[in-house]
C-alpha cells in the first residue's frame, strides 16, 4: 500500500479496498475472457465516486491529497488494471482541461466526472503515436465554429466517454505549434467510434478508434488558444505519467501477493517452496522493485504538490513502474510454475495487463528520451 | 418517521476466533466491524427513509472512542445522527432501554436479529419488553400503513405479513439486497458529524440468562478415504460402511 499516515485516509483506503475485493477482483475474470465492457462494475464505481477522485475541491471534488489518490489507484490496479486504466484515462482528459482550459470549461468537464461519466484523451493517430506532432487531424475555422476531420486510434474510453479532448492541426505549416486542443462532447454529429480493440490485456477497459467527420464545435470549445494544443498535451502527459505508474505498481504488488500466497502453500520435497532461499530472493527482488517504484511515484507527486518541476521524475516513475510490473508478473508466473502459466490462476493476466504499461501514455523508450533530455540538456 | 437503528460492534466474522488458555475468546488483532445483521437493519431503515421520508439515527452501547469508527461507517451509509449510550456494566438491552428514551423519540427501532459474535438474539425482544413496545422478529421488509407498518416476517415455514402499530421494535434478518457501499463523498462528510453520548444509570446485568461457558466448535474429523481400484469394490466398501452405521 502507498503512503497513508492518518486514520481518515486509511478509512477511505479500507473502503476502496473492500469495494475492489468484493466487486472487481473476481468479477473481472469473466470480462477478461469475454473482453466485454463491465457496465455493472463501472456503474457501482461511479456511484461510489471513484471516477472523480482527482476533481479539485474548487470544482466540487473531495480535495484529496495526491498521495491518498495514489494509494486508492494502486488498490484499484491490484484488483484489475483494466479498471484503473479506465479511471486514469478519464482523469487524463480532465487534466488537459485543468491545465489549459478556462473556468467554464473546467467546471463543465469536472461535472461530467462528478456525475460518474467517463472521458477520453484523443492525441494518438495511426501515423502519430510517439511522433505526436505528425498529426493529420485538422480543425478549420468556419465563422464561430471549428470543423474537425481525422481519425484517432487506441483511444481509451473511446466508446464510453461523455467528452473527448481532441488535438487537431489548425495550421499545418507551423508543425507542433500549429496544433490546438478541443473539447468535443459525445453525440456531436460526425463523431463516431470504430471497433473495440481485441487487446492482449487490460480487457475491462475500452479502446477504439475515434473518427471525426466534419465535426463542428463552437470556437469556445478550444482549450487555451490556437497553437497551444501540443504544449497542453505534453504538459498533460507529463503529469499523468505518474498516475499511470500507480497502476503499474498495483500490478507489481499483486504479483508479490499472489506469489507469496502460493509459495507458502505449495509443497515440494516436503516443505513449502518459499522455504527455499532461491525463491525468497526472488520475492525480495520483487519487493525491492515494487517499493522503489512506489517511492518514485510518491516523489514525483510531492514535487507536483510543491509546484516544482516534475517532468523527469514523472517519466522515471512511469517508465520504472511499467518495467517493474512486467518483471514482477514474470517472476510471479515463474514461482507458480505450470499453474502460473494457466488461466486458472491470476498471474498470467498480470503479465498481459502489465505489458501495456511499457507502451501507453508514452512508450518507455520515449520516457527514456524525456529523462535523457532532462539530464543532458541542450548541447 | 424517526427511525433508530441499534448497532453493535463485533469482531470481524470472517476471521476464525480461537480461545485462550483461560477459555476466553482471543480477539487481539481482529478488526472490529458493525454486526452484519445491524448493517442489514441500517440499509432497510435507509431505504425506508428514502422512500417515505424521515430520519435515520444509529445508537450503540459503550465507549465513544472504541465505537467511533463503526458509528462513522454507519453515518456514511444512511444514518444522519449517531449516539452512544454510556451505561456502566448494564447489558445491551437494559442500557438501550434507558438510553433510547433519553436520546429522543422514535417511531421504529430496528435491531439486527442477532449478533455475529454471540448470536444470542436477545437484544431486540428484551428491549421491546423493557420499553413496553410491540415487537416483530425476523423482518425482511416493511411498508408504511395507517397508524403503523405492514411488515414481512420470515418464519420457519415461509413468510407472514404482520401489521404493527408504531412505535415498535423490529428485528431484521438478511433481506434480498446487500448493504450499500459508502461513497467517497459520504465517507468524508461522515467525518464531520458530531456524535452525542447519553449517560444513563441502567440496572446491572440481569442474571436471568447468563453465560456459563464458552467453547470452540468441535473440529471436523478427518474423513475416510475409499481407495479401492475397482469401482465395484469401492461401492461395496462404501455400502458396507453405511450398513454398519445403520444409515441405509
Amino acid at each position: 500500500m502507498a503512503y497513508l499516515f492518518n486514520e481518515e485516509d486509511l478509512d477511505l483506503y479500507e473502503t476502496v479496498k473492500d469495494f475492489c475485493e468484493n466487486e472487481i477482483k473476481e468479477q473481472c475474470k469473466e470480462y477478461d475472457v469475454s473482453g466485454e465492457w463491465p457496465t455493472e462494475i463501472y456503474e457501482k464505481a461511479a456511484e461510489m465516486g471513484l471516477n472523480a477522485l482527482e476533481v479539485p475541491e474548487e470544482y466540487g471534488g473531495l480535495g484529496l491529497e495526491r498521495l491518498t489518490v495514489a494509494a486508492l489507484m494502486e488498490e484499484m490496479a491490484k484488483a484489475d488494471a483494466g479498471f484503473v486504466t479506465t479511471i486514469t484515462a478519464s482523469n487524463l482528459a480532465l487534466k488537459a482541461v485543468l491545465i489549459g482550459g478556462n473556468e467554464e470549461q473546467k467546471q463543465h468537464c469536472c461535472d461530467f466526472l462528478l456525475d460518474g461519466k467517463h472521458a477520453a484523451f484523443c492525441l494518438t493517430e495511426p501515423m502519430a503515436g510517439s511522433d505526436a506532432g505528425n498529426s493529420k487531424t485538422t480543425a478549420v475555422r468556419d465563422g464561430d465554429e471549428y470543423v474537425l476531420n481525422g481519425r484517432k486510434c487506441f483511444i481509451t474510453n473511446g466508446a464510453v466517454a461523455s467528452f473527448y479532448v481532441v488535438t487537431a492541426m489548425t495550421d499545418k505549416t507551423k508543425g507542433v505549434k500549429g496544433m490546438s486542443a478541443f473539447i468535443v462532447e459525445a453525440g456531436t454529429p460526425g463523431l463516431s467510434t470504430g471497433n473495440h480493440e481485441n487487446k492482449m490485456g487490460i480487457r475491462t477497459s475500452n479502446t477504439c478508434d475515434v473518427v471525426l467527420e466534419d465535426v463542428r464545435v463552437p470556437a469556445s470549445a478550444m482549450i487555451g488558444e490556437e497553437g497551444q494544443g501540443y504544449s497542453i498535451a505534453m504538459k498533460t502527459l507529463d503529469m499523468s505519467r505518474t498516475w499511470v505508474g500507480c497502476g503499474a505498481v498495483g500490478i507489481a504488488q499483486r504479483a508479490i501477493d499472489e506469489a507469496v500466497a502460493y509459495g507458502k502453500e505449495r509443497i515440494t520435497f516436503g516443505k513449502p517452496i518459499l522455504k527455499n532461499q532461491a525463491l525468497q530472493f526472488k520475492i525480495a527482488d520483487m519487493e525491492i522493485r515494487c517499493e522503489t517504484a512506489r517511492q518514485m511515484i510518491a516523489h514525483a507527486l510531492m514535487l507536483m504538490d510543491a509546484g516544482k518541476p516534475y517532468s523527469k521524475e514523472s517519466a522515471i516513475a512511469k517508465c520504472y513502474a511499467g518495467d517493474v510490473a512486467v518483471q514482477n508478473a514474470l517472476e510471479a508466473i515463474q514461482i507458480l510454475g505450470g499453474y502460473g502459466y494457466s488461466r486458472e490462476y491470476p498471474v498470467e493476466k498480470l503479465l498481459r495487463d502489465a505489458k501495456i504499461f511499457q507502451i501507453y501514455e508514452g512508450t518507455n523508450e520515449i520516457q527514456r528520451v524525456v529523462i535523457a533530455k532532462n539530464v543532458i540538456g541542450k548541447f | 418517521m424517526e427511525l433508530l437503528v441499534c448497532v453493535k460492534q463485533v469482531p470481524d466474522d470472517s476471521v476464525t476466533v480461537t480461545l485462550d488458555a483461560s477459555g476466553k475468546p482471543n480477539l487481539g488483532g481482529i478488526t472490529p466491524v458493525v454486526n452484519a445483521f445491524d448493517t442489514y437493519a441500517l440499509e432497510m431503515a435507509t431505504r425506508f427513509k428514502e422512500a417515505n421520508g424521515g430520519n435515520v439515527s444509529v445508537i450503540t452501547v459503550g465507549d465513544l472512542k472504541e465505537n467511533e469508527k463503526s458509528l462513522r461507517s454507519c453515518l456514511s451509509v444512511g444514518a444522519s445522527t449517531a449516539i452512544t449510550v454510556s451505561a456502566g456494566d448494564a447489558d445491551a438491552a437494559c442500557a438501550l432501554a434507558c438510553g433510547i428514551p433519553a436520546a429522543g423519540t422514535y417511531d421504529v427501532i430496528f435491531c439486527g436479529s442477532e449478533s455475529t459474535d454471540v448470536s444470542a438474539a436477545q437484544t431486540g425482544i428484551r428491549l421491546a419488553a423493557a420499553l413496553n413496545l410491540p415487537v416483530v422478529t425476523n423482518v425482511l421488509a416493511l411498508e408504511p400503513a395507517d397508524g403503523g407498518l405492514t411488515v414481512k416476517q420470515e418464519t420457519e415455514e415461509g413468510y407472514r405479513t404482520v401489521s404493527v402499530p408504531t412505535p415498535c421494535v423490529l428485528t431484521i434478518v438478511k433481506p434480498a439486497y446487500d448493504p450499500r457501499y459508502p461513497t467517497m463523498k459520504s465517507k468524508m462528510a461522515a467525518r464531520k458529524i458530531p456524535i452525542s453520548t447519553v449517560t444513563v444509570d441502567a440496572p446491572a446485568a440481569s442474571d436471568a440468562a447468563k453465560c456459563v461457558k464458552i467453547s470452540a466448535p468441535a473440529q471436523r474429523q478427518a474423513g475416510v478415504k475409499i481407495q479401492e481400484k475397482e469401482a465395484a469394490d469401492a461401492v461395496a466398501k462404501a455400502m458396507g460402511m453405511l450398513i454398519d452405521r445403520k444409515l441405509v
